[in-house]
């Protein structure tokens, strides 16, 4: 049970800083409240007495999501279900629908927050890996006196390990930047004990642009969660792969390169099979949707993984 | 703890009132506006009992601090049915009979509503994913999907309404027909209450505190700074308990509370009620056990060997009941066998899951009858047994059945009524006792855990000659109904098959594990898993089809079973050739697996659960990865 003496509502950023200055030391603040309140149980933190809590989720800067041709910025309280349910964001972020579905249910997923995910660092997360692919960065912000201190960092450096992220004392989480890959083919592969409602055991975030003929890899982003304390992002498989053909050897031996980063602390021999299933499948169904030549695999490794 | 006010618009009426800052939507539709129709079946956001729309977008009010929705338009299952009228989907909950305990089916229809709002064309599919946050444990989800299914087809005009009314069942005819329950409506509206759902003018909460320790001795318990706290009615411990202080199924092992020592994680060891469940819990944190603790034992086997820590002083050996069957001369079958198999075979603990956690209401009646309201699957062998532990005459104690919120046998063991009666009675006063879902999990039965050596003697042709079985059951702290389970387990062993020798032994054995107890097929499903997967492996080394050596072995019609019972008609033929015929059983020896079998991936076959997510993204519906 989670206990309260106040729970407020601001609905401007100065007023969540002044909350903040007042209630110092003793508040936390929330977005979605979708892991907060679960936490708060029996088995986890047990019953949990927070003399303020303090509701990010209402105000506007936090809510804004923009999209051009290169970038995207999402408030840190959008719903995860905005990457379903709007298709300018899918279009710019063709690998996130494909997260947002295997994120919780529906009906969490319209009240949990992209900014929640990230600050709560579960090394579980989905969101997190996701967004890592597109080289996201945070934007953070304090209050000093009148002023508002801005920062920016790279999500990869801003999440930690288990529950621990780089925000300061007094800082919020304000939004998210990331590259907006119209033209990419996007994966997202999760597997845990059943289809809604789950945590990942390993997951693997994956971007692929192709070259016009659909044999030569332009682009490939690729980030796993679930393997470690935090989400990795693959830069030497990316490296290995980039400008080179899309074909069954080159993904074989890509597939084996991360496996040596299961670091879980259970699980491991069945995290590593999962993780070379999924390099494959991962990059054989993004690069189809990069709009991969049909003759480029061979049907076995296809049929297998497709 | 200062309250807020609270304003928003609740089945469309404008609502303004007080609520506490801790407060759960779930909380405040509940207890503050008495819509007890959103139900509490795990308040981790798991199961979906407690669905609601907040402007328009379905959520689960287990997971919403009450300010989120302050200014909102709520919408609970009380909305759907207000002219008296069910709604399309409510009627086809009942047509289909997709309301079975009823529990999970408010939050079912509001999570069905909610996808044909968005998606009034919906197929199967996109029905099971937009569902997909939503559990039911009775119906194993099939009548409900096919509701929803019928509902759209009747809302976009493929089906006559007129298929809500139509009815099977003639007059008096009633023997294989679709007969539609009668307490359908109550349940697919919310209007049903559950014990949890139930309140009563001055009513206090209860909680219970629990042992940390799987085996301890209780050297004291403290509960002067809880009784003095303000708020607190009441607190008990075994020291209030009256009469003889025991429950049980076959021996009255099982203390109210526990008495000198705790023997499980869990075990109630006292209980407090007060004016709200903040206070009593705060109370709860006051209270000051100390305890000595004893050495345990979790394995079963462990337990009966000679040394190991002893639970009950009546068991020396742990062993609470011990099931031998001979029959004929097991040593003779074997030598007289061509083949021997020999193999062991275990199973896990199970949790009933249902989604009604436990929960009781009790009262003391004007004439001073000690009354029990709960989900309880045995009231009248309860109601003997309470009337021996508060020390009153069976005419002054009164037990209750509320509806069952599923039970599967997990209500079958009394387990909390006991402290309801003894607070109703030190307070004078209503309480109520609801179970969180962890509570529910930690302290209550589950399946037992068993461990099964099979032996069996078989002649070339498939003849079983002989039959040797020894299971061990991990009854956990508690007999309860372990000695029944063990039994059945026995008499079933051998399955429906003519066995000349046979030398069955089962066990129930106590140990420091969470008690086990009644659960569907009651010891039978461990019996059978053993056996029945032995004659697969038995059927595989000597070259037989495994249906052939059922048939071979099988009872046929006036057989005498292993302990004697004279059969009047056996059914296994006709199941077997039912059984092979609908799943296209490629006919051998079962030596090829996987995608070598021609009985798999056949058309009508569904192929094997995949965690494929379906969605939709603009218009484009497609299966990812």
């Amino acid at each position: 049970m989670l206990i309260c003496d106040e729970y407020l509502t601001p609905s401007t950023l100065n007023e969540a800083f002044a909350a903040m200055q007042r209630h110092r030391g003793r508040y936390r603040v929330v977005a979605g409240c979708t892991d907060t309140l679960p936490w708060a149980r029996e088995g986890r933190a047990g019953d949990v007495e927070i003399p303020v809590l303090i509701d990010v989720a209402r105000i506007p800067d936090l809510r804004e999501s923009r999209v051009d041709d290169h970038r995207v910025r999402l408030g840190a309280a959008t719903p995860i279900q905005r990457f379903l349910d709007d298709p300018v964001l899918a279009r710019a972020l063709p690998s996130m629908p494909r997260c947002a579905v295997w994120f919780a249910d529906e009906q969490i997923r319209a009240q949990a927050t992209i900014g929640g995910n990230i600050v709560n660092a579960s090394p579980a997360a989905d969101v997190t890996p996701a967004l890592i692919a597109y080289d996201a960065e945070v934007e953070l912000a304090k209050s000093s006196g009148s002023r508002v201190l801005r920062r920016h960092m790279k999500l990869e450096q801003f999440v930690i390990g288990p529950n621990r992220t780089a925000l300061e004392e007094d800082e919020l989480l304000i939004a998210v930047e990331c590259d907006a890959l119209p033209g990419h083919g996007g994966s997202f592969e999760k597997v845990g004990h059943r289809r809604s409602l789950v945590i990942s055991i390993v997951c693997l975030a994956t971007l692929v642009k192709l070259d016009a003929q659909g044999r030569r890899f332009e682009d490939v982003r690729l980030a796993l969660g679930g393997i470690g304390p935090a989400p990795r992002r693959l830069t030497d498989v990316e490296t290995f792969l980039l400008g080179g053909p899309l074909s069954a050897a080159r993904l074989e031996e890509a597939a084996e390169m991360p496996v040596s980063l299961v670091a879980s602390r259970t699980r491991q021999a069945y995290r590593r099979d999962v993780v070379r299933g999924f390099m494959l499948r991962g990059l054989i169904s993004a690069a189809r949707r990069a709009g991969a030549d049909a003759g480029a695999l061979s049907p076995e490794l296809e049929a297998a993984y497709g | 703890m200062a309250d807020v006010r609270f304003e928003a618009t609740v089945n469309g009426r404008k609502i303004a009132r007080n609520a506490k800052p801790h407060q759960r939507l779930l909380d405040f539709l509940r207890d503050d506006l008495n819509l007890t129709g959103s139900k509490e079946g795990c308040g981790a956001g798991e199961c979906g009992t407690c669905s609601v729309f907040v402007d328009g977008v379905l959520m689960k009010s287990c997971l919403l601090p009450v300010a989120k929705a302050q200014g909102a338009q709520i919408e609970t299952i009380e909305a759907l049915a207000r002219t008296g009228e069910l709604s399309l989907l409510q009627k086809a909950f009942h047509k289909t009979g997709a309301s079975q305990c009823g529990y999970c089916i408010p939050g079912m229809v509001m999570a069905a509503t909610a996808a044909l709002r968005t998606n009034s064309f919906a197929d199967r599919e996109e029905i099971k994913e937009r569902l997909g946050g939503n559990i039911c444990r009775c119906t194993g989800y099939q009548k409900i999907i096919d509701a929803v299914e019928m509902a759209r087809d009747v809302q976009n005009g493929r089906l006559p309404a007129t298929i809500f009314s139509e009815v099977e069942a003639e007059q008096g005819d009633y023997i294989g027909k679709n007969v539609r329950s009668i307490d359908a409506p109550s349940k697919v509206t919310g209007r049903l209450k559950y014990a949890g759902d139930m309140t009563m003018p001055g009513m206090l909460y209860v909680q219970v505190l629990r042992s940390p320790h799987p085996h301890a001795r209780i050297v004291s318990i403290d509960t002067a700074a809880a009784e003095t706290m303000a708020g607190v009615e009441g607190v008990i411990t075994s020291a209030d308990v009256p009469g003889e202080d025991g429950f049980g199924v076959i021996v009255n092992d099982q203390p109210v509370m526990a008495r000198g020592k705790v023997r499980y994680v869990g075990e109630a060891v006292a209980a407090i009620a007060a004016e709200d469940e903040l206070t009593a819990k705060r109370a709860l944190a006051a209270i000051k056990v100390v305890y000595e603790q004893l050495p345990a034992v979790f394995d079963p086997d462990e337990a009966m060997r000679p040394g190991a820590p002893v639970l009950h002083d009546y068991a020396p050996d742990n062993i609470t009941k011990h099931i031998p069957i001979r029959v004929g001369d097991v040593e003779k079958g074997f030598a007289e066998s061509d083949l021997v198999v020999e193999q062991t075979y275990s199973t896990q603990a199970i949790e009933h899951a249902y989604l009604e956690p436990e929960a009781g209401l009790a009262y003391v009646d004007p004439d001073g009858v000690v009354t029990i309201v709960s989900p309880d699957q045995n009231i009248t062998h309860h109601r003997n047994m309470l009337a021996r532990i508060i020390a009153k005459p069976i005419a002054k104690v009164r037990f209750i059945m509320s509806p069952v919120g599923g039970g599967f046998g997990g209500k079958t063991d009394m387990i909390y009524q006991g402290m309801l009666a003894l607070l109703a009675m030190k307070t004078q006063r209503p309480v109520r006792l609801v179970f969180t879902r962890e509570e529910s999990i930690i302290s209550t039965a589950k399946r037992h855990p068993s461990r099964t050596r099979v032996r069996m003697g078989l002649m070339r042709d498939g003849r079983i000659r002989a039959y040797e079985m020894t299971m061990v059951c991990d009854g956990g702290a508690y007999c309860m109904s372990t000695g029944n389970v063990v039994h059945k387990a026995a008499v079933l062993a051998a399955g429906p098959y003519v066995v000349p020798n046979i030398k069955i032994d089962t066990y129930g054995v106590y140990t420091n594990n969470t008690p086990s107890g009644a659960f569907r097929s009651f010891g039978a499903l461990q019996a059978a898993f053993a056996t029945e997967s032995h004659l697969d492996i038995c059927a595989e080394r000597l070259g037989l089809d495994p249906f052939q050596i059922r048939r071979i072995n099988a009872m046929h019609d006036g057989a005498v079973t292993h302990t004697r019972q004279q059969l009047g008609s056996v059914s296994l033929s006709r199941v077997l050739d039912t059984a092979e015929k609908a799943s296209g059983w490629e006919s051998g020896a079962p030596v090829s697996r996987g995608d070598r079998r021609g009985d798999l991936n056949r058309e009508g076959v569904r192929p094997p659960c995949a965690l494929g997510a379906r969605f939709a993204v603009g218009d484009k519906r497609e299966a990812a990865e």
